[in-house]
């Protein structure tokens, strides 16, 4: 019980990248045009962002330090203040997603227009980061996270052919529709799992929890439990998408069709959970980005940061956080549509992979902050091998966007 | 004390005696002794001084940002004397506390005008 507690951090981390709502929309999309032809890019993934968390939870473990901190000594002030520029932008954007899911989960919920709830969110996600500890806050949104496993059970419920579902993730075929559209979709689910913010927030999280190379071990039960308990679970929405929408080709763009299918499958009760699921993951990803957003700039000028201190003791990294909330909030009254805004989000996102994990690789291979822990042969191939894919995302991504503009 | 200026000094992180985050190293004050050899001083820090030090329209950026909030400007630079600092690992590690240091223009600015002003401000969240 101990070990599962301990592994919160990396479940609410994954539960962040894998099922934000990047993933409730990019999944169930995928889901619902392709079938299960895109769980090969869930499996890869998954794999890539344990090598890169398990290396980031290494470096903060060992050094004490998280890993963007490090970047500016690394890569010196231009470079890291452009990273830095680059990341918060895609961060707040995200966060502003993130809000606009938790209040569009509300709707779903209450009724009531999204854009009411939407300050109701803003105001509840920054008293959490206010007040709240941070072991209670992962704790607590980590585990209800877990609601979303409500899908999992759905697809017993559901007339599912378990047959055709795994010939799907086998044979992949676009299915008549563009070649195009399908690694369009395929970029945005990638990106919506391997999200920048998760290594940062993962790796700010084990020092504000004080690892030490004496908790290497739990660093690692974290990634191991955490990251692929996120790729099951997106997995699972893929699922139940496909069983639900592609045999008719409906389209998928709002939250309430992804949850139709847990209604049709679970009644009443099942609808509850899932949308008590969608809340749980999205403010808890509204948290992450938030925090992550402020821990790049305090990182970045050296500045007292995390939740340790009293906020006074930290005025500056408490302005960001406040600030970033702020125009999260000003982003969604604009009144865009907040599953558009997650698709913008996650085509952003993966333009800007290459500058979080390229620098991760690097100091996790620099003795001067982790002596003989640096990585290993093979951690490094693993890590070169998936960096070259996240560069192949980042390319594609704008090109991709553009040919099919936005996978329509 | 043999050090790297560029790679193992700049940049840093600098942490006090009680693990508190200082600020970073964004440049070093030179002095000249009596001999005229060179040495270091000061670390300096503080988002004026790595503006100067970047230059160029970031670099101004930088600098007019970190005047809004400072109560005299030029904002003078914070000063760290290399007597203060106790050892250099994967951090610069001072023997002093943060608080025996001249507080950061910036983070008494917000302090005062903003978070001290929101209900809870003097309690950590552990």
């Amino acid at each position: 019980m101990r070990k599962l507690l301990a592994a919160t951090l990396g479940i609410l981390s994954a539960i962040g990248g894998f099922v934000d709502i990047g993933d409730l929309v990019a999944a169930s999309q995928a889901g619902a045009r392709f079938g299960m032809a895109h769980a090969w890019v869930l499996l890869v993934g998954v794999l890539g962002i344990c090598a890169y968390a398990e290396m980031a939870g290494r470096i903060a473990a060992v050094s004490g330090r998280a890993v963007f901190d490090l970047v500016r000594e690394r890569l010196g002030p231009r470079v890291a203040l452009l990273n830095l520029v680059a990341s918060y932008l895609v961060t707040v954007i995200t966060l502003a997603a993130e809000l606009g899911g938790v209040a569009l989960a509300l709707q779903l919920a209450t009724g009531l227009s999204y854009l009411l709830w939407v300050p109701v969110a803003a105001v509840a996600v920054w008293l959490v980061l206010w007040r709240m500890r941070f072991a209670l806050m992962e704790r607590v949104f980590g585990l209800a996270g877990l609601a979303l496993l409500v899908f999992a059970v759905a697809l017993f419920a559901l007339p599912t052919d378990w047959g055709r579902l795994g010939h799907g993730a086998l044979h992949i075929s676009s299915d008549g529709t563009n070649w195009s559209v399908y690694w369009f979709v395929a970029v945005a689910l990638f990106a919506s799992t391997v999200s920048p913010y998760e290594v940062f927030f993962f790796s700010s999280g084990g020092v504000e929890e004080r690892w030490s190379a004496a908790d290497l071990a739990d660093a690692r039960s974290n990634v191991l439990i955490g990251f692929p308990v996120g790729g099951f679970l997106a997995l699972s929405l893929v699922a139940v998408a496909a069983v639900a929408y592609h045999p008719s080709g409906t389209a998928l763009d709002t939250l309430d069709q992804v949850a139709r299918p847990v209604a049709t499958a679970l009644g009443g009760a099942g609808l509850a959970v899932a949308v008590l699921a969608f809340f749980a993951v999205t403010f808890g990803a509204a948290l992450e980005t938030g925090l992550s957003a402020a821990y790049a700039v305090a990182q970045y000028f050296g500045w007292q940061w995390g939740q340790r201190v009293s906020p006074r003791e930290a005025a500056r990294f408490h302005s960001v956080l406040l600030v970033s909330v702020l125009l999260g909030v000003l982003m969604l009254m604009t009144t865009i549509n907040p599953v558009q805004l997650t698709e913008y989000m996650l085509v952003l996102s993966a333009v800007v992979l290459p500058l979080t994990y390229l620098p991760i690789l690097v100091v996790a291979n620099d003795r001067s902050y982790l002596g003989d822990r640096v990585n290993g042969r093979w951690m490094n191939l693993l890590g070169a091998v998936f960096l070259l894919v996240i560069i192949a995302a980042s390319v594609a991504a704008i090109p991709l966007a553009i040919i099919t503009r936005m996978g329509r | 004390m043999r050090l790297q200026l560029a790679k193992q000094l700049l940049d840093q992180q600098i942490v006090d005696r009680e693990g508190r985050l200082v600020g970073r190293v964004d440049d070093i004050a030179f002095a000249v002794d009596a001999d005229g050899v060179p040495y270091v001083d000061c670390l300096l820090s503080g988002q004026g001084v790595l503006g100067r030090r970047l230059g160029g329209r970031v670099g101004r950026f930088l600098v007019s940002v970190a005047e809004r909030f400072a109560e005299q400007t030029p904002v003078p630079p914070r000063r760290i004397p290399l007597t203060q600092v106790a050892g250099v690992d994967s951090a610069v590690r001072l023997r002093c506390r943060a608080a025996d240091l001249p507080p950061p223009p910036m983070e008494t600015w917000l302090r005062r005008h903003i978070i001290d002003r929101i209900p809870g401000a003097h309690r950590a969240s552990r």
